[in-house]
């Protein structure tokens, strides 16, 4: 009998993010998904899916999910619980932080961010209200590219404009496996078959990069050394846009003295391109009727991130691609009505940014576009520092700080050491040893909430099947919390039903209301305005002053806002703290660049690893490796390996990748989990495991960018046979 | 010659994303280590000008069926009406002769030892999942006739092969 059969109700996914999910049409018999398809009324996938979501049943009915909330019985790190209700746990955690708070502040608390974005809003409000900045961002996603673009361009999120383009350069993104469904990569295959030319810039042939006209094969850090030099080449072969430089850019002049020292035969040895190739995209990207760039989350993980981005932002402007057609362009904006926020923006103050204990941004940019923000990494380490102040609560929703964090080890020692830890995840996770609270929540199968949007397209979410166990949503988590710290008045007295209702009141309808629309509500897109100059370089900043992003109101290619607070004004070039240019001392002994991708056809992040129908795809964690290096090591392929840092060491599985660096390999972040229905391991999180993250480098100084945090994902290896797996 | 449909594949389109692999086995409850859609890849040429493909291979319901022909119970049969090949799983005795006659490999078994493969999602109704899950829209179905005729600008052709695979390719690279 066809799933078809059985009861259709529509949701949406939320098993990745930041942005809203994709559109799903489940199948219901006698209270089990028996059936999942993609939702064609959904602008945001058309009635597309990825790998990741059709196995996704395998995922909501995993033996690995939490069940009931958990108490922690043994010792730290031991895993031993004892299931408690919901409203213990609750009050447990009350309690806590209410202590906490009168004996230590209410910056005590911190709140790492969550894989799926919309519900951090619901604790951004719950720690202003409490009193904590310390919303933990990660250090290493979005932010980093928004920041540099909002303090060059006016605007932190740059649209690339497929669909009028001559030419596309994919830089260090991957839209093959990221939100595959969504499009860019639909969209930028289609400007391929009508003619537009395709540049990928990436260490490996990844499948957007084998469909290129030109593969760019970078040294994993580098962006910053290739933008530099491509602006050499357009600066002094005048291969700018003079009229849009001379009416809309400040600081062009002090630009060409500052680019001479990065010539093409300058980053050849730090980027590992060739000087020809530099100059030949250069060209090819100057010369173009139009181009667009689509920048990449690989931007955001190096000490050159601020450098790099801003580089690759006065290339899109001093070329003349900035907002034009085919060029990047800024976002039109929605006819659709605002959505009232959760997040409460309007309440920063100087003194609430002042208490962050490790800053994602300088205090003076705090806080930016999402919330004042402490760096993850920063939140954790403050516990083993105590500078300026050990944080004495964490909160951990939806992510796994022992694998997809930095230095695992000083993680690790960090929870070990830590007063009070709260684990919320729909299954279990590589840090859950260490809580004191496990706190299971609905997946997005499970739950009527929250509403969400995107574009023009608003849709409610729908309840599929009841939740499995004694949980309700992470949404619904943090209102009951509030509640508990008697701050209900400002979180709907617990109701989410009151809270999307609130949400709502600039539609003129209620959440009953919206859900008599099954595929969501299409309001009519707004017109693409291009040039938009004197509106977006006049727009005000995030910071608690308001100041404009860009006080020349002009392209900051100089930047005095950077300056006045003792940055670069210009973008320059950083070494990464381990690589062949900055240590060659190091090379001896660790002659390979290591880096990893967080982007999987498959997985995600730490997650999915249990599910049988993607792990049977890749069952190992594996390195791809080039065959000729290899073979120098008497590698085959398959093969057991271990790969060395000066940091610590992890084992994967070999596999020839012809399409990689020869002096580069490459894993995937994220391995720690087993999967019970295939009979397949977990591995430990430290030395000899499979968790990359303990190989890099995270030395005050030397493994942060000073703006943007942006901690590398790249050190200096080696990788030799292991004898055996064991 | 009656009627046949097939499947259309734009190599130049698929980037290895495996929606459709595991949109048909969500969809049509394949068990782990089954597949009967699977992609593949390929590569060529030597560091930095390599060449790397994508085929997304499943049962390309031959004209001439090799696992037809070899198969000793008469379980698979080539349906008049549009031209799939189809298993009858009651009359299989599990034997892999089709396995080993087919040039792509294509048959699978599963824990019941039986075969099993592509159906085209017959009698689900509507497009096989495959079809409607690719994100790239790198796959077709329908009549080999139209798959032809499908998208201007393109270089296409039916897929070279003694068994006749009900294939209309695009020719890749360039």
């Amino acid at each position: 009998m066809s799933f078809r059969e059985a009861e259709l109700i529509r949701t949406f996914c939320s098993m990745c993010g930041p942005a809203m999910g994709c559109g799903i049409n489940c199948y219901v018999r006698d209270g089990r998904l028996v059936g999942i398809e993609g939702m064609k009324e959904s602008p945001v996938n058309r009635g597309k899916l990825c790998a990741k979501a059709y196995a996704s049943m395998q995922w909501l009915y995993s033996p690995q999910r939490l069940k009931s909330p958990l108490k922690r019985i043994g010792v730290k790190g031991e895993g031993k619980f004892q299931e408690i209700t919901w409203d213990e746990a609750i009050h447990i955690i009350a309690d806590k932080l209410k202590q906490q708070k009168d004996q230590y502040g209410p910056e005590s608390l911190a709140v790492l961010s969550p894989q799926h974005r919309s519900y951090k809003d619901y604790f951004i409000r719950f720690l202003t209200v409490h009193g904590s900045p310390n919303y933990g961002h990660s250090g290493i996603c979005a932010m980093q590219r928004a920041f540099s673009f909002a303090y060059t361009l006016g605007s932190p999120f740059l649209n690339a404009d497929y669909e009028n383009t001559d030419l596309i350069i994919v830089w260090t993104a991957n839209p093959a496996y990221a939100s595959t469904p969504t499009g860019s990569i639909k969209r930028i295959l289609d400007a391929r078959d009508r003619g537009a030319k395709l540049i990928v810039i990436k260490p490996e042939l990844q499948p957007d990069a084998a469909k290129a006209d030109m593969w760019v094969p970078i040294r994993p850090g580098t962006n910053a050394a290739l933008a530099l030099s491509m602006l050499n080449v357009i600066i002094n072969e005048h291969l700018y846009n003079h009229e849009f430089v001379d009416k809309w850019c400040f600081g062009f002049d002090k630009l060409v003295p500052h680019i001479q020292q990065y010539t093409p035969e300058w980053a050849e040895p730090v980027a590992g391109v060739p000087a020809s190739q530099i100059r030949e995209v250069a060209r090819l990207y100057a010369k173009a009727g139009s181009a667009c760039i689509l920048a990449g989350n690989a931007l955001d993980q190096n000490v050159d991130s601020n450098n790099a981005v801003r580089a690759i932002a006065i290339l899109i402007a001093i070329t003349g691609n900035l907002d034009k057609p085919g060029g990047n362009i800024i976002p039109s904006g929605s006819s659709m009505p605002p959505v009232k926020p959760v997040n409460p923006r309007d309440r920063y103050t100087r003194d609430l940014v002042d208490k962050l204990v490790g800053p994602e941004m300088p205090k003076f940019f705090q806080p930016f576009i999402e919330g004042a923000s402490s760096a993850y990494y920063h939140c954790l380490n403050s516990v083993l520092t105590e500078k300026p102040y050990p944080i004495r609560a964490i909160i951990a929703p939806g992510t796994q700080p022992t694998v997809i964090a930095r230095n695992s080890k000083n993680v690790i020692a960090a929870l070990q050491k830590l007063d009070f830890f709260v684990v919320i995840d729909v299954m279990q996770t590589a840090a859950m040893p260490w809580a004191d609270i496990v706190i299971p929540v609905t997946t997005m199968y499970e739950s009527d909430h929250p509403f969400e949007t995107s574009g023009n397209w608003i849709m409610a979410r729908n309840k599929v099947v009841e939740p499995l166990g004694n949980y309700k949503s992470d949404y619904q988590f943090w209102l009951d919390l509030a509640v508990a710290m008697g701050y209900g008045n400002e979180f709907w007295h617990g109701s989410m039903t009151e809270c999307q209702n609130y949400q709502l009141e600039n539609f003129g309808m209620t959440i009953g209301e919206l859900r008599n629309y099954p595929t969501g509500i299409m309001y009519e897109p707004k017109p693409v305005v291009y040039e938009k100059y004197r509106q977006l370089f006049a727009s005000p900043s995030s910071r608690v002053d308001k100041g404009p992003y860009l006080p020349e109101g002009k392209v900051a290619i100089f930047n005095t806002t950077f300056e006045k607070q003792g940055f670069n004004p210009l973008p320059e070039w950083v070494e990464p703290p381990e690589g062949p240019t900055g240590t060659p001392e190091l090379l001896g002994r660790y002659p390979l660049v290591f880096f990893d991708t967080h982007t999987s056809d498959i997985y995600h992040h730490g997650w999915l690893r249990n599910v049988p129908y993607l792990r049977e795809v890749q069952p190992d964690p594996w390195v791809h490796i080039h065959p000729d290096t290899a073979r120098s090591r008497n590698i085959r392929d398959g093969d057991w390996v271990i790969i060395e840092s000066p940091h610590g060491w992890v084992k994967a599985r070999a596999v020839y990748f012809p399409g990689i660096r020869p002096d580069t390999v490459m894993g995937l972040h994220g391995w720690w989990q087993g999967c019970d229905e295939l009979n397949l391991p977990g591995y430990p999180l430290l030395d000899g495991g499979a968790n990359v993250n303990i190989l890099y480098n995270t030395e005050p100084g030397k493994a942060f960018d000073p703006l943007v945090t942006a901690m590398p994902k790249q050190t200096l290896v080696e990788v030799r046979r292991a004898e055996c797996r064991e | 010659m009656t009627k046949q449909y097939g499947f259309y594949f734009d190599a130049g389109r698929c980037i290895q994303c495996r929606t459709c692999e595991l949109a048909c086995k969500s969809t049509r409850d394949v068990a782990p280590g089954v597949h009967w859609r699977q992609v593949v890849e390929t590569w060529s040429g030597s560091y930095p000008h390599v060449i790397r493909s994508f085929f997304s291979l499943s049962c390309m319901h031959c004209a001439q069926p090799a696992c037809l022909a070899a198969c000793p119970v008469n379980a698979i049969t080539k349906r008049p009406a549009d031209g799939l090949v189809l298993v009858d799983t009651g009359k299989c005795n599990g034997c892999r002769d089709c396995l080993e006659a087919c040039p792509y490999h294509v048959p699978q078994f599963g824990k019941d030892g039986k075969m099993q493969k592509c159906d085209y999602c017959a009698g689900a109704g509507g497009q096989p999942q495959c079809v409607q899950a690719c994100p790239t829209d790198a796959i077709a179905a329908g009549l080999l006739d139209d798959l032809l005729k499908k998208p201007k600008g393109k270089l296409l052709k039916k897929m070279d092969g003694a068994t006749g695979p009900s294939l209309i390719v695009t020719t890749w690279p360039e």
